[in-house]
């Protein structure tokens, strides 16, 4: 136990590493906050830049560019509507109507306690039940991770805005999006026509750019020669009353986040969706009603995202097993300096595990000093004055675009769905359907397939397979529960029914 | 700005497009494998480019039936010059790119859309342009080495000779 | 975010030291085939690094993801024959052509250096009630279907492997399909498929640590890194034909590059891998490493193309005849 307190604390003690993890989540928090340049991308960078490094110090500044960077998402998200990064995608829901009402400071000071909250939690169960989390991931099969999917899809019910109809159709046209081009499994073309650019398919972070970033700079331009919102700075960082408020929804949110993100194949972005459509099923009375500011929207996604840091580290360091993007490059770059990331290095050499677990505390902590510290800065960009941010905002939205994968294609691409998405905010659709039809498209696309064809293309071997695994019974019954008490099937439909054709509404 | 009691210009149009769109990747999903196995690579996108058709087609419906208009204008409040303006601005960007290069492109797009929104000196406009291109530049092509396409700019060579410079001619 | 930048600076003022005129008087683009954290990706970022030194340039490296590599392969043929791009890859587009993905190959590029091979294994999930690899083939001709294959797609090094083996013996399989070995690997711990064909040094980690099982070497002869696993040629030596066999990573330029820059590059990659760093790198995570350049690779590179493209379409997963493509059957 003692060893294990002198590995954790190696990087607390010495200085160097100290400042390398400062330096790396302070970068993190600004690659996070730009979009088109993601936390994978910087990792990937530091591989070759930190080659000649030992293996401490270049841990230390990526696990900070990682905590930095999940949390530095939020940023854009709130002041501009332009999630910095996937994860923070549930964030712009409510994070931004806070910014429109000059309260984008609090919004930033409570999504960092809470950043900071969650990210602890995940840390948490990282050091005291790595084992036990990594083989309960493991236990999940494609049919699981189907049903989990599925039960993802039905977020749209909360996504949709005023009409139920256009949320399904953002979602099922998310969900086509994002099965264009080679098929992985069977290098099939879909949705091509014999283009090659088309292989790889529709960059999702084009579609994210061009759906949030552009539209919403389009949108804007209605309102050109308006003042932009005075944000008054109160107070920032929310009272221990505040914190104490939220607390339960942040440990079942974080929860969330930390499961999801130790499951190989799904990450962040899932898990802050997720903990979203959460926290609007169990709050029953917010201050404010979701999606024009609720704090319980700021606070589910944002603790479910740093959870998952945690939680990605989990199959990782106990198995060799990447949780997500980020900790596959991780993997790498521990192979490079001389390690052999996989189950036996727990019992070899258990210093990494206690190492990696105090640097993401480190992490953690100095999240929550960058974090608080120049917000006043930062909610200055909103008072820019439009004509300058909005040329600005379409120009780092081209380039973001494009730095993705070098590619013009996908340029073009945000460009479509910028001029697309704001045709379908001004007719009352919601972007957020897409986005998560994007998201989830593949992980139910190869799951099912994956499963019907264990079961040798029969629908009956594979509900007896349901009905006869506790964990997917669990997921069915989710998958049930939800689709019956969250779309208008159950409450909604009587209610709604008469209502709407009364006042002729529900389209 | 969206009612959805009354029917905003446009919107009848919008709601038949969207028809017309999923009924043609329906088609596209058909064709990609057809329906040989519940596995297929087709099955999938079949599932949800039906699922848009429905939905479509029941938004089509529902639109065909609002029976008030909003007292709006297609030209001047959906898609008003300044939006359609702006969007051209973006896809010539968009063109010029990879002939022009990512410096004179972008420095063009900032200065020209910045002075047309705000009316305020074109000295002033091209002073803001450079500053944040600048900022931009040394984010994405120095710290994150995104190679954005050069064009007219020898930029590849102007580094070498700058990181000559800063090297002092000192040899390896 | 100072220091990385001024590190970048330093970088590019280290770099850039050498007289202008010679080659490289710019910085040099590298497209990884293949995503972040993937093998080639990491066998690249191991190896350049090193290279660099020797070639007195820097090498900024990409991922270019997407259509099974083809992406990348189409983006570097498109770019000028300078040798200011390089193509990093991996063993895939030799099967383009007949898997139908494009006509674009490495025949449109000179190799500059084929790094390594890797030794393709079978191993199964602990449970499977076989120990061995003839007590897998008894047991899955007596339940034909009932046991799941791991697969990355037609034309992976999976569905090579299976068909090289459904080539000499009977075996009636589930083809599970996943997006890499990674994935499949992971499933097959968590008993989602049964047998996975992977390369040995993506499963060598679970094996030693015991979370699978190993039953036979797709080689010839047992390897230092695992010796109590048998070579498939104990119990069949009618594989004897096809092996050595496996995927392998290299480094491309267009054809057309002038000689001179092909040779500079072609000697620092050499130098590159030679590094003992890089080598102990390649042992640990079970690799061969290769190091061959010029007539030799090009030699290896034709050799394995009408193995594998013979192989893969007799056993019928092949889209379009080798023959079409002026493929030799091998001898």
């Amino acid at each position: 136990m003692t060893e294990a307190l002198q590995f954790f604390l190696i990087s607390w003690l010495d200085l160097k590493l100290l400042g390398l993890v400062a330096l790396g989540t302070f970068a993190g928090i600004y690659v996070g906050a730009i979009p088109g340049l993601s936390v994978t991308m910087a990792v990937s960078i530091l591989i070759s830049f930190t080659f000649a490094w030992d293996v401490y110090p270049a841990l230390c500044l990526m696990v900070g560019i990682y905590m930095g960077g999940v949390y530095g998402g939020s940023r854009t998200a709130i002041l501009l509507n332009i999630p910095g990064a996937p994860s923070a995608i549930a964030t712009a829901l409510d994070g931004y109507p806070l910014a429109q009402k000059g309260q984008a400071g609090e919004a930033i000071g409570l999504s960092t306690v809470m950043s900071f909250v969650g990210g602890f939690i995940g840390i948490g169960v990282l050091a005291v039940a790595a084992p036990f989390v990594s083989e309960f991931a493991l236990t999940f099969q494609p049919r699981d991770y189907m049903l989990l999917a599925i039960l993802g899809i039905l977020l749209v019910g909360s996504l949709s805005g005023e009409s139920l109809l256009k949320g399904v159709f953002a979602g099922a046209l998310g969900l086509l999006i994002g099965a264009v081009g080679l098929d992985p499994l069977t290098a099939e073309e879909r949705f091509t026509f014999g283009m090659v650019e088309l292989w790889g398919g529709i960059s999702f972070i084009a579609v994210m750019i061009g759906l949030f970033g552009v539209s919403e700079a389009l949108t804007q331009l209605h309102h050109i020669d308006k003042a932009a919102v005075k944000q008054t700075i109160g107070r920032i960082v929310p009272s221990w009353r505040a914190v104490g408020k939220y607390l339960p929804l942040s440990l079942q949110t974080s929860s969330i986040g930390v499961i999801i993100g130790a499951l190989p194949g799904t990450g962040g972005d899932i898990a802050a969706l997720m903990a979203y459509d959460h926290a609007k099923r169990v709050t029953k009375k917010p201050e404010v009603p979701f999606g024009e500011g609720a704090a319980e929207g700021l606070v589910a996604p944002e603790t479910a995202n740093n959870a998952a840091v945690g939680g990605a580290f989990i199959p990782m360091l106990t198995l060799g097993i990447p949780g997500d993007a980020v900790t596959a490059i991780i993997i790498g770059a521990m192979f490079i300096h001389g390690l052999n990331p996989g189950p036996m290095l727990m019992i070899e050499q258990p210093q990494m595990f206690w190492f990696i677990t105090g640097a993401l505390v480190l992490a953690n902590i100095f999240m929550l000093i960058f974090g608080l510290t120049g917000i006043r800065l930062f909610t200055k960009i909103v008072e820019m004055p439009r004509a300058v941010l909005i040329p600005l905002i379409l120009l780092l939205s081209i380039v973001g675009a494009y730095a993705v994968n070098n590619s013009i294609t996908d340029v073009y691409w945000m460009l479509l769905f910028g001029a697309f998405g704001y045709l379908l905010k001004t007719y009352g659709y919601q972007v957020g359907p897409v986005i998560l039809g994007v998201i989830l498209s593949r992980l139910i696309d190869e799951n099912w397939r994956r499963a019907i064809i264990s079961e040798q293309e029969d629908l009956g071997r594979l509900f007896m397979g349901i009905f006869t695994s506790p964990l997917s019974l669990v997921l069915f019954g989710a998958v049930v529960f939800i689709f019956i008490s969250q779309t208008p099937l159950w409450t909604g439909l009587r209610a709604r029914f008469g209502t709407a054709r009364a006042r002729g509404d529900g389209v | 700005m969206h009612d959805p009691s009354k029917k905003m210009p446009g919107e009848t149009a919008f709601a038949v497009v969207l028809v017309g769109l999923s009924g043609f990747l329906l088609w596209q999903a058909i064709l990609i494998s057809g329906f040989e196995a519940l596995s297929s690579p087709g099955a999938f996108p079949m599932a949800a480019a039906f699922a848009m058709l429905v939905t479509s087609v029941a938004i089509l419906i529902k639109t065909l039936r609002l029976r008030e208009r909003m007292a709006l204008r297609f030209f001047t409040d959906v898609a008003p010059p300044v939006i359609l303006a702006m969007f051209a601005m973006m896809l010539g960007y968009a063109l010029l790119l990879k002939p022009l290069g990512f410096l004179p492109t972008s420095l063009l797009f900032l200065t020209v859309s910045i002075f047309a929104l705000r009316r305020r000196g074109l000295l002033w406009s091209f002073g803001v342009s450079l500053a944040s291109l600048a900022l931009v530049y040394v984010i994405f092509r120095l710290v994150f080495t995104v190679l954005m396409p050069s064009g007219v700019v020898p930029e590849g060579e102007i580094l070498a000779w700058l990181g000559n410079l800063f090297s002092g001619g000192d040899t390896q | 975010m100072k220091t990385l930048f001024t590190g970048a600076l330093a970088a590019l003022a280290f770099t850039a030291a050498p007289a202008l005129a010679e080659y490289p008087e710019k910085e040099i683009q590298g497209i990884i085939q293949w995503g972040a954290g993937g093998s080639t990706d990491t066998v690249m970022r191991a190896v350049t690094p090193h290279a660099e030194e020797m070639l007195g340039g820097k090498v900024v490296m990409q991922n270019m993801t997407g259509g099974v590599g083809a992406i990348a392969v189409k983006f570097a043929s498109a770019q000028d024959a300078d040798g200011y791009t390089l193509l990093m890859g991996a063993e895939n587009p030799l099967l383009y052509k007949v898997m139908g993905l494009g006509d674009i190959d490495y025949s449109s590029f000179v190799p500059v250096n084929v790094i390594a091979r890797g030794v393709p294994i079978l191993v199964a999930n602990n449970d499977a009630p076989f120990d061995t690899l003839e007590e897998m083939v008894a047991y899955i001709q007596e339940n034909p279907n009932e046991v799941k294959f791991g697969s990355t797609g037609p034309g992976g090094l999976p569905s090579v492997v299976t068909a090289m083996l459904q080539s000499e013996i009977e075996l009636t399989v589930t083809a599970v399909p996943y997006d890499g070995d990674g994935p499949a690997l992971t499933a097959l711990q968590g008993g989602a498929i049964d047998v996975m064909p992977a390369v040995l040094g993506a499963s060598i980690e679970a094996i030693k640590a015991g979370r699978i099982k190993p039953l036979a070497l797709i080689d010839t002869q047992a390897n230092e890194a695992l010796p109590d696993v048998p070579p498939i040629t104990e119990a069949y030596p009618a594989f004897e034909t096809y092996l050595p066999w496996g995927p392998f990573f290299g480094v491309f330029v267009k054809e057309g590059t002038p000689d001179d820059v092909v040779a500079k590059l072609s000697e620092a990659y050499a130098a590159g891998v030679e590094n003992a760093d890089f080598q102990q790198l390649m042992d640990d995570r079970g690799f061969q490493v290769m190091n061959i350049s010029g007539d030799e690779a090009q030699e290896f590179l034709d050799k394995w193309q009408s193995v594998t493209s013979w192989l893969v379409y007799d056993a019928g997963i092949a889209k379009a005849s080798p023959e079409e493509f002026d493929i030799p059957r091998p001898e």
